[in-house]
């Protein structure tokens, strides 16, 4: 009996240790990223197979967090903002290209001038915490519709105007479902203000059905692609290259 | 030696793919948890906002001294916790439980885990109810029988509990009534809650299901049922183990893992 469970005991002892061995000893990018992947693959299917053309809850103006607590990079570092910012984004103007018919430029001025949607909707951070704001912005359908979609586009991919601490500028994206739902706009105005640097000036992206880090900030480039893979190291995002978050982030 | 068919296969897979489950779920969990560790009651919740449950420092505390002074708060209730968790370098003014998790599992990592925990721990649940409802073990070994279920046999339970006293015999190859109950509670209580208030933190579950937030009273709500049930799970672990040694550790983990219970009153332990 005794000899049984001592065996027993030692295959068990011997299979975890060879698990964290291996654990630790795999590459990033590999197994562990293969995993993240599937999995995140999954959940985008099972949510997807659900959400139909859900909109996420509004809000009444009543809601609206008094204060509402800034992540990430509140102030990108650099010349090139800080002129863009000293001009009040009069020079600037958000670029659309890659997979799309026509590239289209448009200012501040020209973007405040086409259809607009209003939402009042809860932003939850990653973290656990979250705030109610009210965004005022372009929807992302218009300004893709606008460019027209080559027939290989499959991603949007938004490159911002923030450094991140290894250097790299912020980027994002998302799959062509959740860039056409109605709730996914760009943001040029936040409580009925102009938005505010620490939110993202010029633009920030609200995808209402993702949570906080795809809510991209200081938006500057779309970009449309057929595959992430040459997108930063390859996983669609600075959180998900650079920190192991998940791509599919409607958790 | 009496040696009995305890636990079917069915039943032995869906225990440890949920131990596993469950001990990702709960690692990855407290990682979450470490990068706010301040949970909230209602809709929303933020730095900007009082917390109902935290780990914190103390009102006016140095937090270049060492060690960092750290208090666990419920409500108006502290414990000092100085010493014993670690204030984060580097990024934001947040306690950790582990004092160094990043060198173990980056933050993202914590939660794709979390969430690829969580569907084995789902879906071998389901599988699990299904099979309960479709064979005779859920009659057979967690209802309480009606010889069980009366005042006098539930008292006689509670008092062997009491006394630590091990089953033997016959009795040790069935579930007494406590032992019972907190199953079919842990199962069908406990974890569809965890399970749901954890779904109310998706943007995009309760885009679809919005009566998540009125069935949990808002999504920091949620979160922080979803803590007090893990809590609550711990504290289940930490008692069914703890019964495990009670009744004889060797032979029922052995139980578990063949199927095989020796109930001979000389059995080994």
């Amino acid at each position: 009996m005794s000899k049984i469970l001592t065996r027993r005991r030692v295959i068990l002892g011997a299979a975890a240790g060879a698990g964290i061995i291996a654990y630790e000893a795999l590459p990033q990018g590999a197994f562990k990223y293969g995993l993240i992947k599937a999995a995140d693959s999954f959940t985008l299917r099972a949510q997807r197979l659900i959400i139909g053309k859900s909109l996420v809850r509004e809000f009444s103006p009543a809601d609206i967090s008094p204060q509402f607590p800034t992540n990430g990079v509140n102030m990108p570092e650099g010349e090139t903002y800080q002129q863009l910012l000293a001009s009040n984004f009069g020079d600037w103007a958000l670029k659309i290209d890659g997979k799309v018919r026509t590239p289209v430029s448009a200012s501040l001025a020209e973007l405040r001038s086409m259809p607009s949607r209003t939402q009042i909707t809860m932003h939850t951070c990653d973290e656990g915490w979250n705030a109610i704001g009210q965004w005022k912005g372009v929807p992302v359908a218009h300004l893709l519709n606008m460019a027209g979609l080559a027939p290989d586009a499959r991603y949007v991919v938004f490159h911002c105007l923030d450094k991140q601490g290894d250097g790299v500028m912020y980027y994002e994206s998302l799959d062509l479902f959740d860039a056409f739902h109605p709730q996914t706009i760009l943001a040029y105005e936040m409580n009925g203000e102009p938005l505010p640097v620490g939110h993202g000036a010029p633009l920030r992206l609200r995808i209402e059905l993702q949570i906080g880090y795809k809510n991209a900030k200081y938006i500057d480039r779309i970009e449309v692609v057929d595959s992430l893979a040459n997108i930063g190291k390859g996983r669609g995002g600075w959180w998900e290259d650079s920190g192991d978050a998940v791509w599919y982030a409607g958790q | 030696m009496t040696v009995i068919e305890r636990h079917p296969f069915a039943v032995r897979l869906w225990h440890w793919i949920t131990a596993a489950a469950v001990f990702v779920l709960l690692f990855t969990g407290v990682v979450v948890f470490n990068v706010h560790p301040r949970l909230y009651w209602g809709e929303v919740g933020n730095a900007t906002m009082p917390a109902a449950i935290a780990i914190e420092a103390p009102p006016g505390a140095d937090l270049k001294a060492k060690p960092v002074p750290a208090i666990f708060r419920v409500g108006s209730h502290t414990w000092d916790l100085t010493g014993s968790v670690g204030l984060s370098v580097g990024g934001g003014e947040y306690f950790m439980i582990y004092r160094s998790p990043r060198y173990f599992m980056k933050f993202g990592a914590a939660r794709a885990y979390h969430f690829m925990a969580a569907w084995v721990f789902a879906l071998s649940w389901v599988a699990y109810a299904v099979y309960l409802f479709t064979s005779r073990r859920l009659k057979r070994d967690l209802l309480p029988t009606s010889a069980q279920f009366t005042v006098r046999a539930f008292a006689r339970d509670v008092w062997d509990h009491v006394r630590l006293r091990r089953a033997h015999g016959a009795a040790a190859g069935e579930y007494n009534l406590l032992q019972k109950l907190t199953y079919l509670a842990v199962v069908f209580i406990l974890v569809p809650v965890m399970a749901l208030s954890g779904l109310t933190q998706s943007h995009a579950i309760t885009a679809r299901f919005p009566e998540l937030f009125t069935l949990f009273g808002g999504r920091e709500s949620a979160r922080t049922i979803h803590g007090l049930t893990a809590a609550l799970f711990v504290v289940f672990i930490l008692i069914h183990i703890f019964q495990l040694f009670v009744a004889g550790f060797i032979t029922k983990v052995r139980a578990m893992i063949t199927g095989k219970l020796n109930i001979s009153e000389q059995a080994s332990t």
